[in-house]
């Protein structure tokens, strides 16, 4: 499927001025990444809209193995058994498929997962614009392949964008895990296993605002600091491969 | 200045790009300010278009608009002119499943009440509900209020309000003949409606 992007950039990075001025310990340097990527390099990222026909806007996001797929219905009326209010309601669930995983298990719906991706949005939606109403977000994971959550965001954001939901801006998510004195982006199930710590930021890389910041594990202030720059960096650069995406739809539709 | 126009029509836009400065652009559909700073953002995919202003107005600014791909589904608004199906009619109240809104139809399902005294501008007191709706009329009504947390008020106290289309008992589409009453071409039979005045 990621033979199929065309003229979008496929991968994306954080900018170049970020980057100089890592130092990758000398120690270190011989370690290399399982999937043979440089510790600042994001996986290759496919992006498409309205993968679901049935659903008002669809996505369908692959970053390596990590594959999702957001469908979001709506606006249409709240549940009978909720309170009346006055601006809208944003109903999020994310589900893994049964095959998601290597150990095949039952299919499941992550409730963790489903409040996490409901604050990161919540932030993004102009929720004044359809009183009384929800928007639903379903997610599915097709196959988990590591950084789900990030992968998961970045993909509904441009479901709800594809919806015609009225958005203050797109959300780009991006996160960091600490091996040793190493921070590596988008990290993979593998090195997500044994990291030391995580930190995955969501942010509108438009208006430069944070909507929602995750922090795992032992961090120190420099390192906190640090790791924010990297993944603010790579979400800019992400969301810009989110706009071309969209953009890419509308074009094509013309022709 | 008609080729400028045309280009700045042609400019594609997403959900969070700049479209210009709230001190020299107003924001229409699918823009929004931002209170922080003053900018104007895209809150849609679409295409930017500028506006002129009316040439009488004070407000000397061009209104910026993102149309033309995907909006979201109708959703009713206090105010707008729906057309819904009458579902159930009980005696105080009516419920309708509304499919329409102005002149777009809903993508997913909303649902009305019409009260006993939003059925008819005058009298409202001795407004039987059997007598002024059955189950399956197709209404016009206008949406009053965002109503209780399960359906829309809807209101037909208007000439132009009410019902527009009826099935009769043997089948029929019926034929109104006043404003209470409708016939059924096939067999005769004359039914009571709170019949809408409909426009040629």
């Amino acid at each position: 499927m990621a033979g199929k992007s065309g003229s979008t950039p496929t991968t994306y990075s954080p900018s170049p001025a970020t980057r100089k001025k890592k130092r990758i310990p000398i120690a270190d340097a011989d370690w290399v990444r399982p999937d043979n990527r440089g510790f600042y390099q994001c996986r290759p990222a496919y992006l498409r809209t309205g993968a679901v026909s049935t659903a008002a806007g669809s996505a369908y996001a692959e970053f390596g193995n990590t594959k999702v797929i957001v469908s979001v219905f709506g606006p249409r009326e709240s549940k009978k058994a909720m309170m009346y209010s006055d601006t809208g309601r944003l109903n999020c669930n994310v589900s893994y498929t049964s095959f998601a995983t290597p150990n095949r298990g039952q299919g499941s719906d992550n409730k963790e997962l489903s409040s996490m991706l409901h604050k990161a949005l919540e932030g993004v939606i102009i929720l004044e614009s359809f009183p009384k109403t929800c928007v639903d977000v379903f997610a599915l994971v097709l196959e988990s392949g590591g950084s789900d959550l990030p992968v998961v965001i970045s993909c509904a954001s441009l479901a709800l964008a594809d919806a015609g939901i009225l958005l203050y801006d797109l959300v780009a998510s991006v996160s960091v895990s600490c091996i040793g004195k190493n921070f590596v982006i988008d990290p993979i199930s593998e090195e997500e296993s044994y990291q030391d710590g995580s930190l995955m930021i969501t942010c509108m890389p438009s208006r430069n605002e944070v909507t929602q910041l995750i922090v795992s594990g032992g961090w120190s202030t420099p390192k906190i600091n640090e790791a924010m720059e990297l993944c603010l960096g790579a979400c800019s650069k992400l969301g810009e491969v989110m706009r071309s995406c969209l953009k890419d739809v509308v074009t094509d539709l013309k022709e | 200045m008609t080729m400028a126009m045309e280009a700045e029509i042609q400019e594609l836009v997403t959900p969070g790009q700049v479209l210009g400065k709230a001190s020299q652009l107003k924001a229409g559909k699918g823009a929004y300010v931002s209170t922080e700073n003053g900018t104007i953002y895209a809150s849609l995919t679409g295409f930017r278009s500028l506006i002129p202003p009316p040439s009488d107005s004070v407000d000397q600014r061009s209104t910026v608009e993102v149309t033309g791909h995907k909006a979201h589904g109708a959703v009713p608004q206090p105010g707008s002119i729906v057309f819904a199906r009458v579902t159930k009619v009980m005696a105080r109240t009516a419920s309708a499943d509304i499919v329409c809104v102005d002149s777009k139809s809903v993508r997913e399902k909303f649902t009305g009440i019409i009260r006993q005294q939003d059925v008819r501008a005058t009298e409202i007191d001795k407004v039987d509900m059997h007598l002024s709706f059955r189950p399956g009329d197709i209404i016009r009504a206008l949406v009053l209020s965002l109503g209780d947390a399960r359906a829309y008020y809807l209101s037909t106290a208007k000439n132009e309000l009410g019902v527009v289309s009826a099935e009769s008992a043997a089948g029929g589409t019926m034929v109104p003949i006043s404003w209470t009453e409708m016939q059924c071409p096939l067999t005769g039979q004359v039914e009571p409606r709170k019949v809408a005045k409909v426009e040629a």
